[in-house]
């Protein structure tokens, strides 16, 4: 089946207190966001809380938002919160861009160790993976110490023009 | 809401199914559920991902301790069901060979 589903959409602010307790609530809405780019369809349309992450842009927009996210509420609010996470996510025809800002302390991007190229039992990795991840799922991924301190996260679809997506 | 995750145990099989989502605010209860796992040292843990819907790094990093302490005692695991967003992480992370998914 063929679809046009996108529509021009404004860009979505979001502000919540920066710790993880809220963090449900941000991904369920860069989720939503996502798929009014992406034009995916919920599994259940009758249960619109579901989890339901399949299409392949989706889950690279909401992986690394999520990972994003945990960096502010761990690293900027050492999980104590006492500031704001704002979010503002402007959905695009093929693109998605999403700006997170927070008041805590600056992230040392520089110091995020790479993963070890070649992976067995013994290097699997107990931690250090989200920055890995938020980066390898976008096209562009950009940090900038604050305050505000501000991440840039942009996605772009690679598949077919919409009308040809089903 | 279902409970998100189930441990049962058949013989020296244990068998952990995880359901929902994975990630850093529900990964500490599972990371308690391991430790009682590997405290019984079973010979064969199954992990059934197939009701698992969304999984970040805390996730993984469970997952990967629960391995790790199976593997240190000689035990065997299996990780199965694994399917989108989990399966696409499990994938840039290349674990999905190590945990042969």
């Amino acid at each position: 089946m063929s679809i046009l589903c996108w529509v021009m959409a404004p860009t979505i602010r979001l502000t919540v207190p920066g710790t993880l307790r809220y963090r449900g609530i941000a991904v369920r809405v860069v989720a939503e966001a996502a798929r009014l780019v992406s034009c995916s369809v919920q599994r259940d349309p009758d249960d619109p809380l579901a989890h339901d992450v399949r299409d392949p842009f989706d889950t690279a927009v909401v992986s690394a938002f999520m990972e994003i996210f945990n960096n502010v509420a761990i690293h900027a609010y050492k999980r104590k919160g006492g500031g704001t996470i704002e979010i503002e996510i402007t959905p695009g025809e093929r693109e998605i861009e999403i700006e997170v800002r927070d008041h805590g302390n600056p992230f040392d991007i520089e110091g995020v160790a790479p993963l070890p190229s070649d992976l067995d039992e013994e290097s699997l990795p107990e931690g250090g993976m989200g920055i890995h991840i938020a980066k390898t799922m976008l096209d562009e991924m950009t940090y900038e110490p604050g305050p505000p301190n501000l991440w840039r996260l942009r996605k772009r679809l690679t598949e077919q023009p919409i009308a040809g997506r089903s | 809401m279902p409970t998100p995750f189930e441990t049962t145990r058949s013989g020296t099989e244990t068998t952990l199914t995880i359901r929902g989502s994975l990630d850093i605010n529900t990964a500490p209860a599972l990371a308690e559920e391991i430790d009682r796992i590997v405290a019984t040292k079973p010979a064969k843990v199954a992990v059934d991902l197939a009701s698992l819907d969304l999984i970040d790094s805390s996730g993984v990093a469970a997952l990967v301790k629960l391995y790790k302490a199976i593997r240190g005692y000689g035990g065997t695991i299996a990780i199965n069901g694994a399917r989108d967003q989990p399966l696409a992480i499990f994938k840039l992370l290349r674990m999905d060979r190590v945990f042969n998914i």
